[in-house]
């Protein structure tokens, strides 16, 4: 009912459509604070949309390699057992656990990197300073 | 294979590992013994974690940034907790943390929430952060004290403490999970208590259950996930009281 009304000093007002004068609606808008924030606040979602694209693809590339990797090693389980498949059932296995184990710091760091490409060098410091302390924590035997 | 995939499934869903699935699944059922399922649940976890995440990322409901911030106090927090181990007792910091589940889960079961809930990532922001780094730091300590994971402390703590959706809170920490878990397991690893012919087929079920739980999530009711989510905090609940009653318990959870 009230859908197309605007209410200004207690008075309603039909809302109605002003068009453009046809000049202003012939000409792009060439006033700064008009056109670049948007564009600029796009470019800026389009980039950290690509940032976040690129962690996923760390971590699925990580998940993907490694768990093709465990299933080769558990279809050599169904071959003849000899010398050979034994050590391809291994290297197989430890290659897959490690770069299980790397995908998750890979992803930290690519995180931290991106992020301070992008200028929040904050959290490049803290994705360093995780890295650290995991280090620190791994070497000294600490449970995390 | 198959209890491999239930727990990526659970895990992906409630941002919990799925180690709570999988660790008395390996012991009460195969009869592996805990110092080789606990690593081996680990090794899960991180699957779970790197599997489950690269969805959640790519569809923008993991938040990086909260992430990033939670795991430094995280780690502080477990490195404290492994420094202190030796000065406090484990059975009561475990009956302490066992009540405080319980009360969150009934709370969580028995209350209703009284916010909506945004959908997405761009509808919402993170408050009250000094809380959220605080809670991080016990949470890392405990995880270092009893060997309790941290998903089923801060996803409440995010969700209800920092005013994130519970969706993204659960998302954020299956994302946080893995380098924790990561840390955990190359320790183990290095003392030598990572057997991979145990892990290859647990890892396998894993991925896949962890895929198919990154695919339901998005989908399934959020009052549903908190349910569910309930459930498994009644389960560390307990585990956590009969640890710390009995002083006996194994360390289960991760």
């Amino acid at each position: 009912m009230m859908a197309d009304a605007r209410v200004t000093h207690n008075v309603v007002v039909p809302a109605v459509e002003q068009p453009l004068a046809p000049e202003m609606e012939a000409e792009p808008i060439t006033q700064p604070g008009v056109e670049v924030a948007p564009v600029g606040r796009a470019r800026r979602r389009d980039r950290a949309v690509a940032g976040d694209r690129w962690i996923a693809r760390v971590l699925r590339a990580g998940a993907v390699v490694s768990g093709g990797m465990f299933v080769v090693s558990l279809g050599l389980e169904a071959l003849p057992q000899s010398e050979n498949v034994h050590v391809a059932i291994d290297l197989l296995r430890k290659g897959a656990a490690s770069l299980l184990l790397v995908t998750p710091v890979a992803r930290l760091a690519v995180a931290g990197t991106l992020l301070g490409l992008k200028g929040e060098w904050r959290y490049t410091v803290i994705a360093a300073g995780v890295l650290g302390l995991l280090g620190i924590a791994v070497s000294a035997g600490l449970p995390t | 294979m198959i209890a491999g995939g239930l727990a990526g499934s659970l895990g992906a869903m409630l941002g919990i590992g799925g180690g709570i699935v999988l660790v008395p699944a390996l012991v009460l059922l195969f009869d592996i013994p805990l110092e080789e399922a606990v690593p081996a649940s680990l090794m899960c976890v991180v699957a779970n974690s790197c599997a489950a995440a690269a969805g959640y990322v790519h569809n923008r409901l993991s938040d990086i940034r909260l992430g990033l911030t939670l795991e430094l106090s995280t780690v502080l927090g477990a490195i404290a907790g492994g420094l202190v181990a030796a000065m406090v007792a484990p059975a009561m910091v475990a009956v302490v943390f066992g009540l405080f589940t319980l009360y969150v889960a009934l709370q969580m079961l028995l209350v209703r929430a009284p916010r909506q809930e945004p959908a997405t990532l761009d509808d919402y922001a993170p408050t009250n952060y000094p809380l959220g780094i605080s809670g991080s730091f016990v949470a890392g300590g405990l995880s270092a004290l009893l060997g309790v994971g941290g998903g089923p402390l801060k996803v409440p703590l995010m969700s209800y403490g920092m005013r994130v959706p519970f969706k993204v809170a659960s998302a954020t920490s299956n994302l946080m999970i893995g380098v924790t878990g990561a840390a955990s397991v190359a320790a183990y690893a290095l003392r030598g208590h990572l057997k991979l012919a145990l892990v290859s087929p647990l890892v396998v079920g894993v991925l896949g259950g962890a895929y198919v739980g990154s695919m339901l999530m998005p989908k399934v009711p959020t009052s549903v996930l908190k349910k569910l989510f309930a459930l498994v905090l009644l389960v560390v609940a307990s585990q956590m009281l009969w640890k710390g009653g009995a002083g006996l318990w194994p360390n289960m959870l991760k």
